[in-house]
Formats: C-alpha cells, structure tokens, sequence
C-alpha cells in the first residue's frame, strides 16, 4: 500500500503543499494555485522552463487522485526528486552566487514569457548536483503591466547581502544565515558597511536607500499613510533593475584568506607512495560496493570524491567546514560536470531541524541517507580538536552510512601532534585498540590497512 | 551618474503621501519608483546616445565616400 506524508516544511503557501507518496514528490495546489498551474501549461511555458533547466522536471498527474482523496479541487504535479536537499547556509560563496543569477535569469526569461514571480526565497533553489535549478511551480504567475517587484527585499536579504557581507566584508555567511532563515537583514548589513562601500550604485540603492526608506516608512505610519495604489513600474523597469543586479552579482567577488586546508590535498603530511595507497583502497572500495550514494566527510577540495566517482559511484555528497574547500571543490565539480555537491558542514555543530516548529528545515541527520561513507583524516577533528569522545565520534559517522572507510590518525602523526601542542594530551582513551573496539561494537570490520608510517590507518566497515 | 541619484534622491524625499496599508517591504516599493525612473531615464539616454553615435559615424562614412 502507497503511504502519504506531508512534509512538514511545505505550509507558507496556502495554494499548494508537498506531499511524498513512497519516493514520489507531489505538489498539491489548490485555489488560486490551480490558476497559476494553468497558465503555465499555457503556451508551452512548463515546457520551456523544464527544457532550458530554469525549472525541476515537472508534470501534471492524476495517478494519486485516490490516494490524496481527501483534498478537494485540485492540481497534482509530480516533480523530479532533487538527489539532496541543502539549504543556503550550508553552500559556498559561489554556490549561492549561481543561485542568485539562476534566480534572476529565471525571473527575466518569465518576464519575455508575460509571467513573473511571486518570491525571492533561496529555498526555492536547490542544486541539482552541481547546477542550481528553481524548485517551487507555484511561485510562478501570470505578469500584470505596471506590477512592482514584491520580492526585492527577499532578493536581497537572501542573495545580494549574504554576497555582499563576503565580498566587502570577509564574513562568511553561513552561520548568520543559519540564525536567520530569512537571509541577512538590510538594516544589518547596512550597519557593518562603510561610506567607501555605498559609492557602488547598487550598494547605494539596494541596500542604503532599502533601508532608508524602510525607516522612513516606519516613521511615517503612525502620522499619515503612503499611496502606492497609483504608482506603477514598468516592464522596461522591471528588467532592468533585474539585469543591473545580474550584472553586479557577476562581478562579486571576494578576497580569499588562506585557511589551513584549502591546499590541504597538495600540502599534507602524506608521502607519495602512502597517497597512492589511500587512493587505491578507495577505489577497491567503491568498485567492491558501486554506491548510488555515496558521503564524503571532509571532503576538502574533492579529490576522493572525484575518485568515487571514477570508479563507479553515481553521485557524492561531500562536506566540508572549511568554505574555501567547499568553494574549490564546488568549482572543480561545476568546470569538470561531475556528479558531487560539496556543501558547508560543522560536524561539531550540524545543521539541527530549524524554522518553524523545528521541522521547516531539516537537520543534517534527518537528511543523511547514504549507502556508503569515506571519512578520511576527519575522525581527529572531532575526537581532539573538538573534545568529542572517541566512541561518540565515531558511533556518529557510523551511523551516517552501513558501510564506509574510517581513517585512523594516530597521537604520533604530526597533525595531532599540533593539535595537543598547547592543549596537552588529554586523551587516554584514544588509541588504536580502542578505536577498532569501539567500531566492533558498531559494525564488523572488513579490512584495515595501514596508509602512512606514522601509523594512520583506514578500517572498511560494515553493519549490514 | 552620482549626480542623477542625488537628485532624484532629494526629490524622492517628498514622495506623495496617501492611503494603503504598509508591509514591511514597502521601503522596497519606493525604491523601485526611484530604480524604474533612473532605468527609463538612462534608456532614454542611451537610445539618444546611440543616435547620435549613428550620426557621427553617417557623416564620416559620407566623408570617406566622398573622398575615395
């Protein structure tokens, strides 16, 4: 029997809701959301937009008519499952910057197509691996001449500040985000930046006068009312703020700093020879398993996704908390077409279940199902860097994936060597005997081969 | 360029005033008036411009036919 679920996060706009039936992905739209689903089967529109990859595959279905039996008058699309969910704080500079151009080429194609959008929510983009594409049907309506952009304001705290925090700021704005769902505030960001920063046009109007007026306004509406009923914006216009915004995102950019692993695959303590060995245990391990979906945890810049992928893995989910990695690794998968979607993660501090009634958003955990798992010189992070005991850390990535390669990096290995420089050895229980015993409890373990001199060492897990 | 957003900056400052309800995002309305009035204004510009650019190169081209 099919089982139906709402998803939870779907609830903001009262025309239509998402549903799961199985693996199936339908929207349910009701009221004026049938309107608007019919003006987009007018002319071809869904077509082109699913064609020119502005939009996820969609289609209109009546095959779950009965099993969503209990809603009245209503349209059901079927959309193409996205292979993972992520959400803007989880992506990189460059990630979000594609979003934010995807997003604004969407709006102007639908412009030339007499249709507009609704909102600017960066939610409605997801990374269809390593291309951004435009998720939510029923943000889109039919154009009416003269109509303002009601989404600006969201554009802006949700795409052109966070870019503009980075690019004029340094500050990465991933946990902002994260405490915001919303975006960056215009009144935040307009804060931090300096008088050198608002001599750009856009800076100026989008984010100087947005929150002038927005004060301005607040001031007034007590005293007296504004009338925007006569006030119109022509199409002209329209297309043209969106293309001056087009053109200004292109060109952000941002001075990188150097973090300590954003050369980490060319500079690391491994010889040639161990590097090679790595290399191949991972191959041997993904050709043995051919993984539909596999995680690589601290990925860095991708180079053993890369080799999953190369050796039969369909697609690589891989996270970093280093954005610089997450950044090279994003562009080596955009330049070179390869199925891996690196994003943002703090394991020490995960993505929880966020928004509204903790469910609008999910957590890492709930989203995290994978088959197999490559943990490689990561285990160290949490177990000394973050004080994370050892049979947590590791009981945590097991249970990320049934089968996996964790890496052990030995007290005697140089990188651990700096971690306790200052902090002491304060870990009795990390060892190699406990390691392996706490992996016994969890699993079975297939193989382990020894990768370095120091010690380092790759367990194969399974718990199947 | 400066000089055009000042000026419309000032003259924006006494936007008409009147009766609707206001939202959060309405600063964002107002700011779309002044962005659509700067966007006509340098279309304008930049189709007399391209005119008179069409012009020049008209006269130089009956220039250059005239003296082969």
């Amino acid at each position: 029997m099919q089982i139906l679920k709402a998803e939870p996060g779907s609830f903001r706009d009262p025309y239509g809701k998402i549903f799961y039936v199985d693996d199936n992905i339908l929207r349910v739209a009701r009221y004026d959301g049938i309107n608007r689903i019919n003006f987009i089967s007018k002319n071809n529109l869904l077509e082109k937009l699913i064609s020119q990859d502005y939009l996820i595959d969609s289609k209109i279905t009546n095959q779950y008519d009965s099993i969503i039996d209990n809603i009245e008058g209503k349209i059901i699309i079927k959309h193409k499952k996205i292979p993972f969910i992520s959400y803007p704080y989880e992506w990189s500079f460059e990630q979000l910057k594609d979003a934010a151009i995807h997003h604004l080429d969407l709006h102007l194609f639908l412009l030339e197509n007499n249709a507009t959008l609704i909102d600017a929510s960066a939610y409605n983009i997801q990374f269809n691996i390593n291309k951004p594409i435009f998720i939510d049907i029923l943000s889109i309506k039919e154009y009416v001449e003269g109509e303002f952009w009601l989404a600006h304001k969201q554009f802006c705290e949700n795409f052109l500040n966070p870019l503009i925090l980075k690019s004029k700021k340094g500050i990465n704005f991933n946990n902002w985000f994260k405490g915001n769902l919303d975006g960056i505030k215009t009144e935040e960001i307009y804060s931090i930046l300096n008088i050198k920063d608002f001599f750009s046009y856009n800076i100026f109007t989008n984010i100087f006068l947005m929150n002038y007026f927005d004060k301005k306004i607040l001031k007034e509406e007590s005293k007296k009312k504004i009338d925007l009923g006569k006030k119109k914006l022509s199409k002209v216009a329209l297309v043209s703020i969106l293309k001056q915004l087009r053109s200004f995102i292109k060109n952000l950019n941002y001075v990188k700093s150097k973090t300590t692993w954003d050369t980490y695959s060319q500079n690391n303590t491994y010889k040639k020879n161990e590097e090679d060995e790595k290399k191949k245990i991972v191959t041997n391990f993904i050709l043995k398993n051919k993984f539909n979906h596999l995680v690589d945890m601290g990925c860095n810049d991708g180079v053993y996704s890369e080799i999953s992928l190369s050796s039969g893995c369909k697609l690589v989910v891989g996270f970093d908390y280093d954005l610089n990695s997450v950044e090279n690794a994003y562009i080596k998968a955009k330049n070179e077409n390869l199925n891996l979607l690196p994003l943002y993660l703090d394991a020490a501090n995960p993505s929880s279940n966020l928004g509204w009634n903790e469910t609008e958003r999910k957590g890492f955990k709930a989203r995290a199902k994978f088959d197999g798992m490559l943990a490689l010189a990561f285990e160290h992070h949490l177990a000394i860097a973050k004080n994370i005991p050892l049979e947590q850390t590791l009981k945590w990535l097991i249970n990320i994936a049934p089968k996996g390669l964790i890496e052990f990096v030995p007290k005697n290995d140089e990188t651990i060597k700096k971690m306790l420089l200052l902090k002491g050895d304060i870990f009795n229980d990390y060892n190699e005997q406990n390691f392996k015993d706490i992996i016994l409890k969890n699993a079975k373990i297939v193989s382990e081969h020894n990768v370095s001199a120091s010690g380092r060492k790759i367990f194969e897990y399974n718990v199947l | 360029m400066l000089k055009i957003i000042f000026t419309l900056y000032i003259y924006f400052f006494s936007i008409g005033t009147a009766h609707a309800y206001i939202d959060p995002g309405t600063g964002s309305i107002i700011l779309q008036a002044i962005l659509g009035f700067i966007a006509v204004i340098l279309a304008g510009a930049s189709f007399y411009w391209n005119k008179f650019k069409l012009f020049i190169k008209k006269i130089f081209k009956k220039d250059k036919d005239a003296n082969p």
